[in-house]
């Protein structure tokens, strides 16, 4: 493994991370999981569904916020972070109302 | 495995952080957590055997009902049948109902009038405050024993949750950083290394061998505290769908007379669950358009919902089923999913085999955060006498606390019986009496110091959990005038408390040793005594390096 420089490692930024994985990760996993909701096995109807949804909002939120120290930079994990959510929220929008 | 050094660093920060912040709060759940397990023997064993009337036959329970809602007004509303053999263990008469308090919660004020029929088929009751001991221990389980209500949550549920988000990710980090070392010291143990070295090995090896378990309680704990909130996220995703069906049922209003008997309830379940005991059936508002049967069925080594049981809801007068958790067809594939969740939260599908697993690793999750904190106070203490207050303090808080807590329970379980004799209100004893101790033992331990509180708090629990099967022993000897349940389940109780005295005892020569024979610059160390020829011959594992 070559050496890094100083910019090339993760930078500490402990609030920007923390705060872009606490909120953006939540709102990333409620996409997914409204996406898998809407059009994952047994559709939005299926019964005990709505439970096992609720079950897995907080794993998915738990992994992005554990792994969001990963990124270089707090301004990094803002910005790719917001993209996933935008393409999730996207995602969920266009299959609820253009189908 | 390589991994970058800057990960290493950033995950062992973050795991360092995460850990010392929600380490004492997790030591009092997992502990306290480790003990309901038992809650039900340990309840048996705190309860008064002239509390529980006898057990009757199945087939008179028809006639019990019908002469007790005659009897007393108080029961023609709402009551419960317990059915043997689950009963006894359950420290429950044949048919119970509140006179005073009930509905759902715990409450520590609940009159229960109990009946049941002697040996000349008369019917008897008493009335008594029901014991909770077990679940308080639940409750300091659920809580870590902060008390107060947010809306109708419990305020230290909130608290548990948002501990135990941070606790997913010590987990995560933590995994991370040893990933390196991981295959090359796995499963060593290092006694030879200096107490340090010990504490890591622990840590480390304990966490890794339980760490499905460790990561499944805390993502069960997230959702136990935050579904609402969560529920309320989902419902902007469902839109105008129903997220919940909602079942009318019948509204008619009938009385109690017209019930259908007892064995109608064991052929409807019978029908829908095989290879299922009915635990109780419990009806409420029976005289309203409202009237609810919620049935507790025990499957032998069966995925469960509630902690021991899972539940069928009907109509008590016409039987239709409104709700139930069992894996039936039309629970889907989703109903049973989210109830192996729970189970696994519960470690209620293997019987008592299961229940001992879980009660392992949930002391070995205090050992855990134990360990945790010690390891943090290693790292950061000084290599000289005098340590900086952040070290000091959180010495001071980790003895406190976690002994503390230990001690409250122990004490409280071993003032129980004398409670009773006393004739203190149970509930509200058990209460003061935890509290109490627990906001002494940690007082004690702020003016003694961490190393001198930790040798005299565990040789009190050492004593306390000693006197638990003394008190058994003396109870059973002299004639008092209340007498206490004798049995396998109860014994067991007694013999633990033996055991966790000895385990304690052992713990405090250990700790004694290395105050005042072992390493001056140890955070432990008090002073040297005047016999101190004795470290000089063979104590030196306690030296810290």
């Amino acid at each position: 493994m070559a050496r890094l420089s100083a910019e090339e490692k993760i930078q500490p930024h402990w609030w920007t991370k923390s705060l872009a994985g606490a909120v953006l990760g939540l709102t990333f996993a409620f996409a997914v999981v409204g996406i898998f909701a809407w059009y994952g096995p047994g559709g939005i109807q299926a019964p005990n569904k709505v439970q096992f949804n609720m079950w897995m909002i907080s794993p998915v939120w738990l992994l992005i916020l554990s792994f969001s120290f990963l990124f270089r930079t707090g301004m990094r994990a803002v910005l790719v972070l917001s993209a996933a959510n935008l393409i999730a929220w996207a995602t969920f929008l266009l299959l609820r109302y253009s189908l | 495995m390589k991994i970058r050094s800057d990960i290493l660093r950033t995950y062992q920060s973050i795991h360092t952080w995460t850990g010392i912040t929600t380490g004492l709060l997790l030591f009092i759940a997992f502990f306290a957590g480790a003990l309901t397990m038992f809650k039900s023997p340990i309840t048996q064993w705190a309860v008064p055997e002239n509390h529980v009337l006898p057990a009757i036959s199945p087939g008179q329970y028809d006639a019990l009902v019908q002469q007790a809602t005659a009897q007393f007004e108080t029961a023609s509303n709402g009551f419960t049948l317990h059915f043997a053999p689950h009963q006894s263990l359950m420290h429950h008469s044949p048919m119970t109902w509140y006179e005073q308090g009930g509905g759902r919660g715990l409450s520590i004020d609940n009159h229960l009038r109990q009946a049941s029929f002697n040996e000349e088929g008369e019917l008897v009751s008493v009335a008594n405050q029901q014991n909770v001991l077990g679940d308080l221990i639940d409750q300091l389980h659920r809580t870590a024993g902060i008390p107060g209500k947010a809306d109708h949550e419990d305020i230290g549920v909130l608290v548990l949750g948002v501990a135990s988000a941070l606790y997913f990710i010590a987990l995560v980090s933590g995994v991370i950083f040893l990933l390196p070392t991981l295959v090359k010291s796995f499963f060593s143990l290092r006694q030879k290394k200096g107490a340090n070295r010990f504490w890591l090995d622990t840590h480390n090896l304990i966490g890794i061998t339980s760490l499905p378990f460790h990561l499944l309680i805390a993502w069960t704990v997230v959702v136990f505290a935050f579904h609402d909130m969560l529920y309320g996220g989902l419902s902007l995703i469902y839109g105008d769908e129903p997220m919940f069906e909602r079942n009318g049922g019948s509204k008619q209003v009938y009385s109690v007379a017209e019930l259908p008997p007892v064995e109608r309830y064991f052929e409807a379940v019978r029908d829908m669950a095989d290879g299922y005991d009915i635990v109780s059936l419990s009806f409420a508002d029976l005289t309203t358009p409202r009237a609810r049967l919620s049935i507790e069925v025990a499957g032998d080594g069966k995925l469960q919902r509630t902690a021991e049981t899972d539940i069928i809801a009907m109509h008590p007068f016409t039987l239709d089923v409104t709700y139930s958790t069992l894996s039936i067809p039309e629970n889907g594939a989703f109903g049973p999913l989210v109830k192996s969740f729970f189970a696994l939260h519960f470690g209620n599908f293997a019987n008592d085999t299961g229940r001992w697993i879980y009660f392992l690793l949930g002391m070995m999750g205090a050992i855990l955060f134990y360990t945790g904190n010690l390891l943090w106070l290693e790292k950061r203490r000084q290599k000289q006498a005098k340590q900086s207050s952040s070290v000091t303090i959180m010495a001071k808080l980790t003895i406190g606390v976690c002994l503390g807590s230990v001690l409250g329970v122990a004490t409280s379980i071993l003032a129980s019986k004398w409670l009773y004799l006393v004739g203190v209100d149970i509930n509200p004893g058990y209460i003061n009496v935890y509290y109490g101790v627990f906001i002494v033992s940690l007082g004690f331990a702020f003016w003694q110091g961490a190393a001198k509180s930790a040798i005299a708090l565990q040789a009190l629990i050492a004593a306390t959990c000693l006197g638990v099967p003394l008190t058994t022993l003396i109870m059973w000897w002299t004639e008092s005038e209340i007498q206490w349940q004798i049995a396998s389940s109860t014994l067991m109780v007694d013999v633990f408390a033996l055991i966790f005295a000895w385990v304690f005892y052992s713990l405090m020569k250990k700790t004694y040793h290395r105050a005042y024979y072992g390493g001056r610059e140890s955070i432990w160390y008090v002073g040297q005594r005047d016999d101190a020829h004795q470290a000089a011959s063979g104590h030196s594992e306690w030296v810290n390096k």
